[in-house]
């Protein structure tokens, strides 16, 4: 077991050391592609009048007349110091970096709920269709992932738009709803249009204030699940100090993140900080105007995301379920008389999931970056739907940026795929 | 010379014998119940256990025959357009401007599905539209099968430098987005329609190059392909005539997902607008009705045709699937 966990550490370790070169290869590759595009933004910072010799002069200052290689070495030295350009159409002024930190928050709200809901959905509904194989449930279930998967998303945004505006629910009258508190303290000066984003450090420190209090849960979760098994007395003495270890850590990371969480929350209160999370933003400040007005505009792309994103997980795992079912050790169970909801739950899911997990991480990572056509058919302005208006407005500096920050995250997300299959399936070892 | 004579008379036997069986195996599986009347009835149930192995069999089930059915209705929509519709491809696509006819009409006798953009037909612009939709589809797939055929045989053949050079590469194209990356540099290369079809397709070489590597490291293996080696082939020939046609399953299986795929993805590039806007093409119906609230089903039957299109690739390519690899169920 110890020398398996050193293992592991030294491929995680190899792994992020090789994450190096490979995002030197994309800022080369997102610098030969901003090299590529026809219209240079930076000619429309100048002023046209100007006569040729200052205009030169201007050019030779900006570095817009230097020979590539020293193009490259510039944009690389600026990008691992920080300054990833100026936004100039987009969001006119404003650093990329402090754009996306900006931005990403809100496209992590819209997906939130999808990444956690349809996964759960879409592993019941592959293990029923396994279940019910060629019946009818099985052909029903199939055809409505396949048409998930078969429709353009943005054509069930726009059904989904359709039926929403005919039935008149969610519609813009529906968000005058009678407030429950109507102490939105505007005297104060936080209303949410004077809300402003913090800092990047803040909300980075935020986001990984959340991850540590999940891992806490979970080790407090497996700690409480350990306690309520029933184990032989020999090994008693051994697992109580390895449940009382698990309880300890977990509770102490929960305590030390809710403390940190309280703290930061506070420092945010009294500078007039947003998270810039606006359901996050709408409770700090008790404005619920804000809040019902996010989760109105909210309703409708998170069904649609959940629908798509259910398609293709759910094919997976009825499909490696059905493999699975054929296995020796199901009918072994099911010969020793276990109940064919264990069987199907315990000793076929999980073995059927390894698959499964891959695809639904790589859904995270993938949604992460904002689904830009939903973004765009609802006008909901997250991640994708700033991609999609700086390509249309040749705001390069931007979509270099999006782009490497989208491989950051897609490196991120297949580092951690790898390493959730040792999770997920002891078997698998790295040397 | 008698000799010759006997071995041509056995040949036109042999040929007769295989004509006379390949109709009776046709009425055997297309017409249920049929019996030869000269077999036995254990004869009769020995076939009937053949057949079931067999791959015809084995690919028609029923939500294979509706994709195959789906599949069919565009292919009819595309080749007899001009017999389907009066108004031809001319005056339905952009650089004309009907006169007379206003845009967004609702349902009338002259246009059934009512109007669109500019005064179009909406069901001409669908039935010249599935021409154009299957013929756009077919260009990214060709090119990114046969590009990650070339590539992924080269790769796992080789091995050493030249494999570990491309599957770096194929990491590095793994890393984007492929959607985002579409659209960050379509617009770069102008809306020329033949220019984004390649680019699709040398972007979606990857994926391709891929799985072909991990077929053909397993062909690489086999006896034959030892016993080719020895008798002196060489490696061109060992590759592309040995190795390539014994690994080509797992490519055609997945030339359905990648038509169902790559109609998608070009539907949605049309839907951006930045598919050449002057061909008769569903995502760009879509664009153009897309605000329209009080005629969207000028945008609705567009987005239908390609659910159809997509669901029945996707339907074939499952029946292919399950026919070809018994092992995988989708």
């Amino acid at each position: 077991m110890a020398r398996k966990q050193t293992n592991m550490i030294k491929y995680i370790i190899k792994r992020i050391l090789f994450m190096f070169p490979m995002l030197l290869a994309v800022l080369i590759v997102t610098f030969l592609l901003s090299q590529m595009m026809m219209a240079d933004p930076s000619m429309s910072l100048l002023n046209i009048g100007m006569d040729e010799v200052t205009l030169q002069r201007e050019l030779d200052r900006l570095g817009f007349t230097d020979p590539v290689h020293i193009k490259l070495w510039k944009y690389l030295v600026n990008f691992f110091s920080g300054d990833w350009g100026v936004s100039y159409v987009a969001m006119p002024g404003t650093p990329v970096l402090d754009m996306i930190v900006k931005v990403w928050p809100k496209t992590i709200e819209l997906v939130l709920l999808p990444i956690i809901i349809a996964p759960i959905i879409a592993v019941k509904l592959g293990v029923t269709s396994a279940k019910h194989k060629n019946k009818n449930k099985d052909i029903f279930i199939r055809f409505v992932a396949i048409l998930g998967a078969g429709f353009p998303v943005f054509f069930i945004a726009k059904l989904l738009q359709m039926l929403f505006f005919n039935l008149r629910i969610l519609t813009f009258e529906d968000i005058n709803l009678p407030l429950m508190y109507s102490n939105a303290p505007e005297y104060l000066g936080y209303t949410s249009a004077a809300i402003v984003p913090p800092p990047p450090l803040f909300t980075l420190s935020y986001l990984a204030m959340l991850l540590f209090l999940i891992i806490g849960i979970v080790l407090v979760y497996k700690g409480a699940v350990s306690l309520k098994r029933k184990v032989m007395p020999l090994m008693e003495k051994e697992n109580k100090s390895k449940r009382t270890k698990y309880l300890i850590w977990g509770g102490s990371l929960i305590a030390i993140c809710l403390v940190l969480l309280i703290i930061l929350t506070s420092f945010l209160y009294t500078f007039s900080y947003g998270t810039g999370f606006r359901i996050i933003d709408a409770i700090l400040y008790n404005d619920q105007h804000h809040l019902w007005d996010t989760i109105n505009h909210l309703f409708i792309p998170v069904i649609c995301m959940v629908f798509v994103s259910l398609a293709p997980i759910t094919r997976q795992t009825r499909s490696s379920m059905l493999d699975v079912i054929d296995q020796d050790y199901i009918r072994t169970a099911r010969a020793k008389g276990v109940e064919e909801k264990t069987v199907l739950n315990k000793h076929a899911l999980r073995n059927s999931l390894l698959p499964t997990s891959t695809l639904i991480i790589g859904n995270t990572t993938a949604a992460l970056l904002g689904s830009l056509f939903i973004e765009i058919s609802f006008n909901y302005t997250g991640l994708g739907y700033y991609m999609v208006r700086s390509v249309f407005m040749g705001d390069y500096f931007v979509i270099q940026g999006i782009l490497v920050f989208s491989t950051i995250i897609i490196l991120v997300g297949t580092l951690l795929t790898d390493v959730m299959y040792t999770i997920i399936d002891p078997r698998v070892t790295y040397n | 010379m008698i000799h010759v004579k006997e071995i041509e008379i056995k040949d036109i036997e042999v040929k007769l014998n295989r004509k006379a069986m390949i109709k009776k195996y046709l009425k055997f599986l297309l017409i249920p119940g049929w019996r030869d009347p000269d077999i036995t009835a254990q004869e009769y149930e020995i076939e009937k256990i053949k057949s079931k192995r067999r791959l015809f069999r084995r690919f028609l089930t029923p939500l294979t025959i509706i994709g195959i059915i789906m599949v069919l209705f565009c292919v009819v929509l595309g080749v007899f357009a001009p017999w389907l519709t009066k108004i031809p491809l001319q005056e339905v696509t952009l650089p004309y401007y009907p006169s007379g006819i206003l845009p967004f009409e609702p349902p009338s006798p002259e246009h059934p599905l009512g109007t669109t953009f500019y005064g179009y037909d909406i069901l001409a612009r669908i039935i010249w539209g599935a021409r154009t939709t299957l013929s756009m589809a077919l260009v990214p797939v060709i090119i990114a099968q046969v590009g990650g055929l070339v590539f992924g045989t080269i790769s796992a053949y080789f091995g050493g430098l030249v494999d570990s050079i491309i599957m770096r590469v194929v990491d590095l194209m793994f890393v984007f987005p492929m959607m985002i990356l579409v659209i960050v540099i379509a617009p770069m290369l102008g809306t020329d329609l033949f220019t984004t079809l390649t680019l699709y397709g040398l972007l979606f070489i990857p994926f391709y190059t891929r799985f072909m590597r991990s077929t053909v490291l397993q062909v690489k293996q086999m006896v034959y392909v030892k016993a080719a080696k020895t008798g002196g082939a060489k490696k061109f020939k060992v590759m592309f005539k040995h190795i390539v046609p014994n690994a080509l399953s797992p490519m055609i299986i997945r030339f359905f997902g990648g038509m169902a795929r790559t109609i998608l993805g070009i539907a949605s590039l049309a839907w951006l607008g930045l598919v050449d806007q002057t061909v008769a093409n569903w995502g760009t119906d879509i664009n153009w009705a897309q605000e329209q609230f009080t005629a969207f089903m000028a945008a609705v039957w567009p987005g239908f045709f390609i659910g159809i299109a997509t669901i029945g690739f996707m339907l074939l390519g499952d029946g292919m699937r399950d026919a070809l690899d018994p092992r995988l169920h989708i």
